[in-house]
């Protein structure tokens, strides 16, 4: 016999104090949503005491961390969660009793779809003794498996097993320096030490990590932190040691350092087999290091994989990850924030078709000085280039997000220089702007 | 019995038009495209890197080959590209802020981490190029399968590119009759300024310099 606990926080979501407070209880724990989880309550009176006594256990287990909860125990999820919300506080539903102590909890209990909610309303039901004394075949014919399993659940048969929930462990580690570490080769040499053991604990949990921390004690009491994201996750502590020694020339502690602490940011990769018709990519480790190199040499926000944002904006577009071994544990939509459009749908529009005209872009546009002769430019001055217009098409007026805080509107036109350069000048309303130049 | 490789022609060797030119660029070899403003260059690198990142996909991008590139003056249009047909997830951008020493040092780390199909130099007016640096690029890449492009405005005597193609405008196309309503695209010519490639891939490799001297004209549209 089964028997299983809820325990419910009663104001404010506590996900991870109720699950804290549930693995101190019960090897098998369900992270049920933000404010319950559910644990195995079976067979714990050796431990603490009976039902009753380990109920007030949890509550008092969760009200020391500071939250304020209701427990209940039953066969059942649904009966145990009917006691913790209904009972006074601390409620045990007796073993074979679920039925009868669900058949006057309301419909509401069983969070059912709002068209099903509905229509059980307009049949006149409200309890959960009333749906489950409905006839099973007849309900299975007007709301299909679901009407049943939702019967099922009223008459308190939970035939689920308990979803087990395991935290995240963490792979961290910490050393102090008996002497304060001045230059940098004994921190590189620490932290590499560190990493390396970091890195055999992810090896043997089968796990790679997709970013890297560390954090230095200085002398004076501050903190030098860092971290490093490679192109792939990774677990080769030598590839680690080699990032973490490129990070750290780039960006070295300014101070003695006390203590050290490095942690990694685990994540399970699926085994992917590539196809043989695929072209080559670069090594992952070599990557890696080329693109922390990179890093060093241009910025952080100068390198990375362009992609166009959702917007007619002109020149909307911003850097997303640079991930050219598409990882299934990744989102696609690798900026963060902003919708993209999908340049590969632009690829298969466009393939085909003649070759494209590319614009060079100015960043930032370069202001220019145009004469106009009856509205029509005729000459340009900036700092790029200078001529008499010979040709010129426009204005086209392009605007949007109207409906926001940033508006934009501008009038563009595509010019011929005398010289033969065709480039695109814009006017929003009180500058000229040379936007780019045609190649 | 063995038939040597240099005698059998290289696939798309007959083929004319853009996929002719495309083909030129030999792997393993330093390769330059030079032209003044609005000659064709960059549309040129785009229809280039659209080809190499899309070839062998199926719709996705993990079929088609990695591109990298060194954008000099932070010029690129990623719109454009995407116009172009590239897949923008296969193309790692890195932006140099209009600093020559740091678009060449870009460059040299990138064409030293095989994998990548395409390493694209693009300089425009960024320069001039010191020969040395020339020299670096064209040893880091040689022995590899990256074909290394550098795009600049101005061909550099004594440059060791394998391969210069040199673009000339020729003339806007616009659209609508008295008045012109649109910019439709652009013709240019593309031309091989000079070919001393020995790789036996390369259609131009049976013989330094041939091929010298042969034009296609092409039309980019808007």
């Amino acid at each position: 016999m089964t028997r299983i606990a809820c325990l419910l926080a009663v104001n404010e979501p506590a996900r991870p104090a109720l699950l804290r407070v549930a693995l101190a209880h019960s090897p098998r724990v369900e992270d049920a949503g933000a404010d319950r989880v559910y644990l195995d309550a079976s067979g714990l009176a050796g431990l603490f005491g009976d039902e009753p006594r380990l109920a007030a256990r949890l509550r008092d287990a969760a009200a020391a961390a500071g939250v304020e909860s209701r427990v209940g125990i039953a066969e059942s999820r649904i009966a145990a969660l009917a006691a913790a919300r209904l009972g006074p506080g601390v409620m045990i539903v007796e073993p074979g009793g679920d039925a009868a102590y669900l058949a006057p909890a309301s419909l509401s209990l069983l969070d059912l779809p709002e068209e099903t909610a509905t229509r059980l309303s307009r049949w006149g039901l409200r309890t959960l003794g009333e749906l489950a004394a409905l006839p099973t075949a007849g309900l299975f014919e007007r709301l299909g498996g679901d009407g049943v399993r939702h019967q099922r659940l009223a008459r308190g048969e939970d035939p689920r097993p308990l979803v087990s929930w395991r935290p995240v462990p963490l792979f961290e580690e910490s050393a102090a320096c008996e002497w304060g570490l001045e230059t940098l080769e004994p921190v590189v040499e620490r932290l590499r030490e560190l990493a390396a053991r970091v890195c055999t604990r992810l090896g043997a949990a089968g796990l790679a990590a997709d970013g890297f921390e560390w954090a230095c004690r200085l002398g004076d009491g501050r903190l030098h932190e860092g971290a490093l994201t490679p192109a792939v996750p990774i677990t080769d502590a030598e590839s680690v040691g080699g990032l973490l020694r490129l990070a750290l020339e780039a960006r070295p502690p300014r101070g003695v350092v006390e203590a050290l602490t490095f942690r990694a940011r685990p994540v399970r990769v699926a085994p992917a087999q590539e196809s043989l018709t695929d072209r080559s990519r670069p090594a992952p480790r070599l990557l890696t290091a080329t693109l922390n190199r990179l890093v060093a040499l241009v910025g952080a926000d100068a390198i990375g994989a362009p992609a166009l944002l959702d917007t007619h904006r002109p020149d909307a577009i911003a850097l997303a990850t640079y991930q050219p071994y598409p990882s299934p544990l990744r989102g696609e939509g690798r900026v963060r924030g902003e919708e993209t459009r999908g340049a590969e749908t632009r690829s298969e529009e466009t393939r085909g078709e003649a070759p494209a005209l590319a614009l060079r872009r100015l960043r930032p546009p370069a202001p220019a000085s145009v004469t106009l002769a009856s509205g029509r430019p005729v000459a340009v001055r900036s700092g790029r280039l200078t001529g008499r217009i010979v040709a010129g098409v426009g204005p086209w007026r392009v605007s949007g997000e109207w409906w926001s805080p940033r508006p934009w509107l501008q009038d563009e036109w595509d010019v011929e220089l005398a010289d033969g350069t065709l480039c695109r000048l814009a006017h929003d309303g009180s500058a000229w702007r040379l936007e780019g130049i045609y190649d | 019995m063995a038939i040597p490789i240099e005698s059998s022609p290289p696939p798309g060797w007959e083929r004319e038009g853009i996929d002719g030119l495309l083909g030129l660029f030999p792997p393993g070899r330093l390769s330059e495209i030079v032209g003044p403003r609005s000659s064709g260059g960059s549309s040129l690198l785009l229809a280039l890197i659209a080809r190499i990142t899309t070839s062998g996909s199926r719709g996705g991008s993990q079929g088609g080959g990695q591109v990298a590139f060194v954008d000099g003056m932070d010029a690129l249009d990623p719109a454009s590209a995407a116009a172009a047909g590239a897949d923008l997830s296969a193309l790692l951008w890195v932006k140099c802020g209009g600093r020559l020493r740091v678009a060449l040092s870009a460059a040299d780390l990138l064409v030293r981490c095989p994998g990548f199909a395409l390493v694209v130099v693009d300089l425009d007016e960024l320069g001039p190029m010191p020969a040395s640096a020339h020299l670096r690029l064209q040893r880091a890449v040689e022995g590899g399968d990256t074909i290394l492009i550098i795009r600049s405005a101005r061909h550099r005597e004594g440059s060791p590119a394998s391969l210069v193609l040199a673009t000339r405008r020729l003339a806007p196309r616009w659209m609508g009759l008295r008045p012109i309503t649109r910019l439709a695209g652009l013709r240019s010519e593309v031309s091989i300024f000079r070919s001393r490639s020995s790789h036996t891939l390369s259609p131009l490799g049976r013989g330094q310099g041939e091929g010298q001297g042969r034009r296609w004209t092409l039309d980019w549209t808007l």
